[in-house]
């Protein structure tokens, strides 16, 4: 007899999500009705070149921006219908990591901490862990505008979890950072998502998409182009193409939104196709 | 109430660590009061002027400076930092009301009011300068101060919220400078030209700094004291009423 596998627990579900924009040139439809579904557990890439609607679409599940018109579910809520009771099983780092330099790193957390219900007491306690977590017990005291970039980005990680919520979205966490910044925070994430946090993060580093993510999608022009799991997609691609080798993540990047990579002399070109 | 006390918290300290922009709200009004007394305190001599009632001209011209001082709106300049910063969107991605954001702001600029009113006036009370109603009438003088400066960050933060940015945010400020010079500021509004005269009656800061000066200069009048009161009261109202109107429909 034939046993149907149940499909797990959808950490982020949307279906025929859609933003649209009005302007003086008209209405801009920056996400054109997209599906997704981001099981429990995972780390779920979502990359983009700019402007094809990645940090709309992260804006909407997060709550930050209204819905044009279909549904986003985070942790099982419906995010334009119950946008509080979301906000508790989700944790946000935008793209600028959005700190107030003017605090320390400390009273930042403790405040985030009191946002979310924590007791003065729970709230110092939580502070002080993921100080830990993030190794920032050292420049805890200090005023934010002191830190580094990558004190920054980990301390804004920090406050994303001072919920302990349920799925992690990072808009280009490493946008920005130099390369031991960067690797140090892929421990970070690795370290959250092994903590059981589902993580959806959105990158322009495709190597980034490949060393993190158990699965991603790609949006171009405000539509999903690809969507599975690393290996599926370069396979996928190596057999469309009757190619050789194994593709690369960039060259299924490059397949799926259009765009050429013409090689010359020992550099590389990207033109837009 | 407790998330806009804690962000209030959080606003005090922002104000507490940028001295910068913090001395100029009490150096720019001492610095108009020393200039408009050298200017005209000669024309105005304590003895020989009704309406100073014994007092000096800088007594007449005190309020003049508590609301300007009220009324640079650092607050609505902080709220962009943090839009622009991302900071406000982490805000907003917390489960308070939306509401608490911009009240927490609001109280910290009541609290601040408070501590730069009280400052100014007694740095007149030490250069000669008395509150004629006593320390209850000091007590209403920061107090009614404090409240003109909850309603104009209320409005300058509207404009930071539409806007979203600093110029713009710094240009709506500006608005003050007229509605300050369309008052009585330099005598009282029976001495005023006609054309004057109405454009300060109907400007609501003319009832504000009325009830500021009656309190200064004379005991309880409270035919004075009272419209300037019912005047932040209602623009108070309002102004609460647009900045939740604004940030719930934020994008």
């Amino acid at each position: 007899m034939h046993t149907q596998t149940p499909r797990r627990e959808a950490a982020v579900e949307a279906s025929s999500l859609v933003k649209n924009y009005r302007s003086r040139s008209g209405v801009v439809e920056a996400v054109r009705g997209i599906d997704l579904h981001v099981t429990e557990g995972e780390i779920f890439g979502f990359l983009g070149p700019n402007g094809a609607g990645k940090s709309t679409t992260v804006r909407m599940l997060t709550t930050l921006l209204s819905i044009t018109s279909g549904t986003a579910r985070v942790g099982g809520v419906d995010v334009g219908r119950q946008p509080d009771a979301a906000r508790h099983r989700m944790g946000v780092a935008l793209q600028e990591a959005g700190l107030d330099p003017r605090q320390t790193g400390r009273e930042l957390l403790t405040l985030q901490g009191r946002l979310f219900a924590l007791s003065a007491r729970e709230a110092a306690e939580r502070a002080k862990e993921l100080l830990a977590l993030v190794e920032l017990e050292d420049a805890a005291d200090r005023l934010i505008k002191g830190y580094s970039g990558g004190m920054r980005r980990r301390l804004d990680l920090a406050s994303a979890l001072v919920h302990e919520p349920e799925v992690l979205f990072l808009d280009e966490p490493t946008t920005g950072l130099d390369p031991a910044s960067r690797l140090t925070v892929w421990d970070e994430v690795r370290r959250i998502n092994q903590r059981g946090t589902t993580v959806f993060l959105t990158t322009q580093y495709l190597e980034e998409a490949d060393q993190l993510c158990d699965r991603l999608a790609i949006i171009d022009g405000g539509l999903i182009v690809r969507e599975g799991t690393p290996g599926q997609l370069k396979k996928e691609l190596q057999e469309r193409m009757g190619l050789s080798s194994e593709p690369t993540l960039d060259d299924v990047f490059l397949d799926a939104t259009g765009r050429t990579r013409s090689r010359g002399a020992g550099d590389v070109q990207e033109v837009s196709a | 109430m407790t998330y806009a006390w804690a962000l209030g918290r959080r606003s005090l300290r922002e104000a507490w660590r940028t001295p910068e922009a913090l001395v100029p709200t009490l150096f720019i009004p001492l610095f108009f009061l020393v200039v408009n007394v050298g200017q005209a305190g000669k024309i105005f001599p304590s003895g020989s002027t009704p309406f100073l009632k014994g007092q000096s001209y800088a007594a007449f011209q005190l309020p003049n400076s508590l609301l300007l001082a009220a009324s640079f709106g650092t607050a609505a300049l902080f709220l962009v930092e943090d839009i622009e910063g991302g900071y406000f969107d982490k805000l907003r991605a917390t489960p308070i009301p939306r509401t608490s954001i911009v009240l927490g702001r609001l109280i910290a600029e009541l609290a601040k009011g408070l501590i730069i009113s009280a400052a100014l006036v007694l740095l007149a009370l030490a250069f000669g300068i008395s509150v004629a109603s006593g320390v209850l009438g000091f007590v209403l003088v920061i107090g009614l101060t404090a409240l003109w400066a909850v309603v104009f960050v209320g409005f300058m933060q509207l404009i930071a919220l539409k806007t979203r940015s600093a110029a713009a945010t710094n240009s709506g400020g500006l608005i003050f400078f007229p509605l300050l010079f369309l008052t009585p500021n330099f005598v009282p509004r029976n001495l005023l030209t006609r054309p004057m005269e109405i454009a300060a009656q109907v400007n609501p800061v003319t009832y504000v700094m009325e009830a500021l000066r009656s309190l200064v200069l004379e005991e309880f009048a409270w035919s004075a004291i009272l419209p300037g009161f019912a005047v932040v009261a209602a623009l108070g109202v309002v102004m609460v009423w647009l900045n939740v109107r604004m940030i719930n429909s934020y994008d």
